[in-house]
C-alpha cells in the first residue's frame, strides 16, 4: 500500500502534516503560495495587530552555531491589509490557513477576532507568547494561567473559527498554562514560540548584535526544549498540539510526533534548507515510514504519557 | 552559518555631494549583482550592492537618502561597521555582446560586473545615466575599462541628453545584443522592459532579447525567513532568489512597476 502523510487537523484533511509557522515567510499571499507549492500542508499568517507595525530597527536577526535570534518586533501590515492577503491566497488555494493575531488585552483580541470571523481563514491562533516586545508590552500573556484562560475564554465566545493558543516555552510550569487554555475551550495548542530571549555581542564594537539587544531563539538548538515541553503538555491535555521548534529534518518531525504533536511546524529550517524544506521533510518522513513499515502517520507510535 | 564581520572602513571616496564609495579590506568572495547587509549597531542594517570586489578588498557605493545613510556619511576612515553576506543571486556572465543600462547609485555595481564580463571575454556596452552632471558617477572608472560607454544626463549637462532608456531604445534598434542588463529605479526598469518588448515586436523574434534586472525590495533578515522582501505572485524572496532576476521570472511579476511592500509589509504603489 502507498504510504501517506495525509492526516486530519481539527476536522480538516491535510495532505502533509507540515505547518508554515507564524512569522516565517511573512505576510505576502505569494509567500504562502510558494510554501504550499513546496509541500506545506497548512500555512500560518504573521501575527497581525489592529494597526500596522514596522517592527524593531534592524539588525533583527543574528545567526549563531545552533540557530538564530530574531527580534522582528511583530512587524505586520495590520489586520485589514493582512486579511486581504489571506483572501488573495484563498482565491488560489484551498489549503487551510491559520490567522495568527497579537494583542495585549482581551478587548483588542476580541476586535481582532471579529475581523478574522469575516475572513476566509480556517483557524484563529492567539499569539500569547511573543518574547520580543518586552520593552513595549512587558511579560507575555502566556506566562500567566489566568490571562491565558480569560483571553481564550472570551475569544472562544465570539470566534466562528477553531481557536489555537500559541504558548511560550519560557515558563516554569507549562502544564498548568496548557490546562488553562484547554479549560477555556481552546481547540488546539501551538508550541513552542521562540526561546529566551537571548543575546549576542559584537566584540569589536562592544555592542549587542541585535539593535533591540535581545531576541528569541529558534532553530536546531531549541528542539530538545520543544520536545520536552510538547511531551509534558501532550501527557496532560486532550487537545491537539501543533509542535514546532528546530525541526529541520524528517527525523526531527518524527520526534515531534512521538512527543505528542498532531502536526509539525517548520520555520527556521527554511533558511537552512531553502523553501523546498517542506517537500524534503515530507520525503524523509515517508522514507522513515517505509523503513519502519508504518502506513500512515497514525501508526507512528507516541511516547507513553508521563503519569500525573 | 552566515558569519558577520566587523571591519574598519579602509577608504572613502566622495563621488558626488550625495554619493560615497566605502572600501573595506576583506575577502568577500562575492559575485556581481550580490549585496551585503551593513550596520553600525546604532539602529538600522541596510542592503548595499557591491561595486568592486577582489581577493583583498571590496567596495560599496552609497547614496545618502535617509537616517541610516546620513549617519554612514559621517563615518571616517578607521571607523568600524559590521557586514554580513554576500547575499542573493548574481548576474549571468555572458561571453557575447551585452548592453548594461543603469542610473544613479545603481550604476556602480556594473563596475564590478563589467570587469567580470571583460574577464569572460564579453563585448560590453554601458549606458551610464543620471538626472544631471552633479549626480553622474563612475564615468572616469568606466572610461578606463575596455568597454564602450555612453554617458547620459536627462538635462544634457553631461554626455548625451536624454534618459538612459531613451538612449537604450535607440541603440537596441541599431545594434544586436545577446543580453541586456538593467539596474536602477523600478520605473526605469519597467520602461526598459517595455522598450525591449517593443523591439522584439519590430524584429519579430520568437525568443526575444534576453535580459536580467536588479530589483530592490525592503529587506530585514536577508536570509529568506522573514518574508519582508517577497515579490508577487511567485513568492520570490528577493534576498535569496534575487536581487537579480532573469527575464522568465520578471515577465511573471505582477507587482513589477506597480507596488512594493514597506517595513510593515503594507503595500505602496510606485
Ligand atoms: C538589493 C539592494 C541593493 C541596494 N544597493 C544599494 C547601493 O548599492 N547603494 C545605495 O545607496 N543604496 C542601495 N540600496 C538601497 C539602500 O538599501 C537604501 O537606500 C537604504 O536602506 C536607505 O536607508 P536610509 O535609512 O538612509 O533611508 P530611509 O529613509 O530609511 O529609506 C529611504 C528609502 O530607502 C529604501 N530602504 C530603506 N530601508 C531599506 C531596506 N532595509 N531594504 C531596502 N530598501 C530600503 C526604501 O525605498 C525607502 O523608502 C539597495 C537596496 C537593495 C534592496
Ligand atoms: C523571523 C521569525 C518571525 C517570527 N514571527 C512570529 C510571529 O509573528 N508570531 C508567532 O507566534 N511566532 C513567530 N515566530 C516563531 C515561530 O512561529 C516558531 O514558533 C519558532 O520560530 C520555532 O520554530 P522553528 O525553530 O522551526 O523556527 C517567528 C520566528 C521567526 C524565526
Ligand atoms: S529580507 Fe527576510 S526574507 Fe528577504
Amino acid at each position: 500500500m502507498q504510504k501517506s502523510l495525509k492526516t486530519e487537523f481539527l476536522g480538516i484533511t491535510i495532505t502533509s502534516p507540515l505547518v508554515l509557522p507564524a512569522g516565517v515567510m511573512g505576510m505576502a499571499f505569494s509567500g504562502f503560495n510558494i510554501s504550499i507549492k513546496n509541500g506545506a500542508g497548512i500555512v500560518t499568517s504573521k501575527s497581525l495587530t489592529l494597526e500596522p507595525r514596522i517592527g524593531h530597527k534592524c539588525p533583527v536577526v543574528a545567526e549563531f552555531e545552533g540557530g538564530i535570534l530574531n527580534c522582528m518586533g511583530l512587524c505586520n501590515p495590520g489586520i485589514v491589509d493582512g486579511l486581504a492577503e489571506i483572501d488573495q491566497f484563498k482565491k488560489r488555494s484551498d489549503i487551510p490557513v491559520i490567522v495568527s493575531v497579537f494583542a495585549t488585552n482581551t478587548d483588542d483580541f476580541l476586535k481582532l477576532t471579529k475581523h478574522v470571523n469575516k475572513s476566509q481563514a480556517n483557524f484563529l491562533e492567539l499569539n500569547l507568547s511573543c518574547p520580543n516586545v518586552f520593552d513595549e508590552f512587558g511579560i507575555p500573556l502566556a506566562a500567566s494561567q489566568d490571562e491565558v484562560h480569560n483571553i481564550v475564554k472570551a475569544v472562544k465566545q465570539i470566534s466562528k473559527l477553531p481557536v489555537i493558543a500559541k504558548l511560550s516555552p519560557n515558563v516554569y510550569d507549562i502544564v498548568s498554562i496548557a490546562k488553562a487554555a484547554e479549560s477555556a475551550e481552546a481547540d488546539a495548542l501551538c508550541m513552542i514560540n521562540t526561546v529566551g530571549p537571548g543575546m549576542l555581542i559584537d566584540t569589536k564594537m562592544i555592542k549587542p548584535v541585535l539593535f533591540n539587544k535581545f531576541g528569541g531563539l529558534s532553530g536546531p538548538c531549541i528542539k530538545p526544549i520543544a520536545l520536552k515541553l510538547i511531551y509534558q503538555t501532550y501527557s496532560a491535555v486532550d487537545i491537539p498540539i501543533i509542535g514546532m521548534g528546530g525541526v529541520t529534518y524528517g527525523e526531527d518531525a518524527i520526534e515531534m510526533l512521538m512527543a505528542g504533536a498532531a502536526v509539525i511546524g517548520v520555520g527556521t529550517a527554511v533558511h537552512y534548507r531553502g523553501i523546498e524544506v517542506f517537500n524534503k521533510i515530507n520525503e524523509e518522513m515517508l522514507e522513515f515510514m517505509e523503513e519502519n513499515n508504518y502506513q500512515s502517520l497514525k501508526e507512528i507510535p507516541r511516547l507513553e504519557k508521563l503519569n500525573g | 552559518m552566515d558569519k558577520r564581520y566587523t571591519l574598519k572602513i579602509d577608504r572613502i571616496v566622495e563621488e558626488t555631494s550625495d554619493i560615497k564609495t566605502f572600501t573595506f579590506k576583506h575577502d568577500l568572495t562575492a559575485k556581481p549583482g550580490q549585496f551585503i547587509m551593513l550596520t553600525d549597531f546604532e539602529g538600522g542594517e541596510k542592503p548595499f550592492s557591491i561595486s568592486e570586489c577582489s581577493d583583498e578588498k571590496f567596495s560599496i557605493t552609497v547614496k545618502r537618502i535617509g537616517e541610516f545613510t546620513t549617519r554612514l556619511f559621517q563615518k571616517c576612515i578607521g571607523d568600524y561597521v559590521s557586514i554580513r553576506g554576500a547575499y542573493g543571486s548574481s548576474f549571468f556572465i555572458s561571453k557575447n555582446k551585452v548592453l548594461l543600462v543603469g542610473g544613479g547609485y545603481a550604476i556602480p555595481t556594473f563596475y564590478f560586473f563589467a570587469k567580470v564580463l571583460l574577464g569572460a571575454g564579453a563585448d560590453v556596452t554601458l549606458i551610464n545615466g543620471a538626472r544631471t552632471k552633479s549626480e553622474h558617477v563612475f564615468a572616469d572608472r568606466f572610461h578606463e575599462l575596455n568597454i564602450k560607454v555612453i554617458n547620459t544626463t536627462d538635462d544634457g549637462s553631461f554626455g548625451e541628453k536624454g534618459t538612459a532608456i531613451e538612449i537604450a531604445k535607440k541603440i537596441i534598434s541599431q545594434e544586436k545584443f545577446d543580453f541586456i542588463y538593467a539596474s536602477g529605479p523600478e520605473m526605469m526598469m519597467k520602461a526598459m522592459q517595455n522598450a525591449l518588448q517593443d523591439q522584439d515586436r519590430v524584429q519579430d523574434q520568437e525568443q526575444g532579447l534576453d535580459y536580467e534586472f536588479l530589483f530592490e525590495r525592503y529587506m530585514k533578515c536577508a536570509i529568506g525567513i522573514c518574508g519582508n522582501c517577497t515579490m508577487d505572485p511567485l513568492g520570490l524572496r528577493l534576498c535569496v532568489e534575487g536581487p537579480v532576476l532573469p527575464k522568465c521570472k520578471v515577465e511573471q511579476l505582477t507587482e513589477f512597476g506597480k507596488y512594493h511592500r514597506d517595513a510593515s509589509g503594507k503595500r505602496h504603489e510606485f
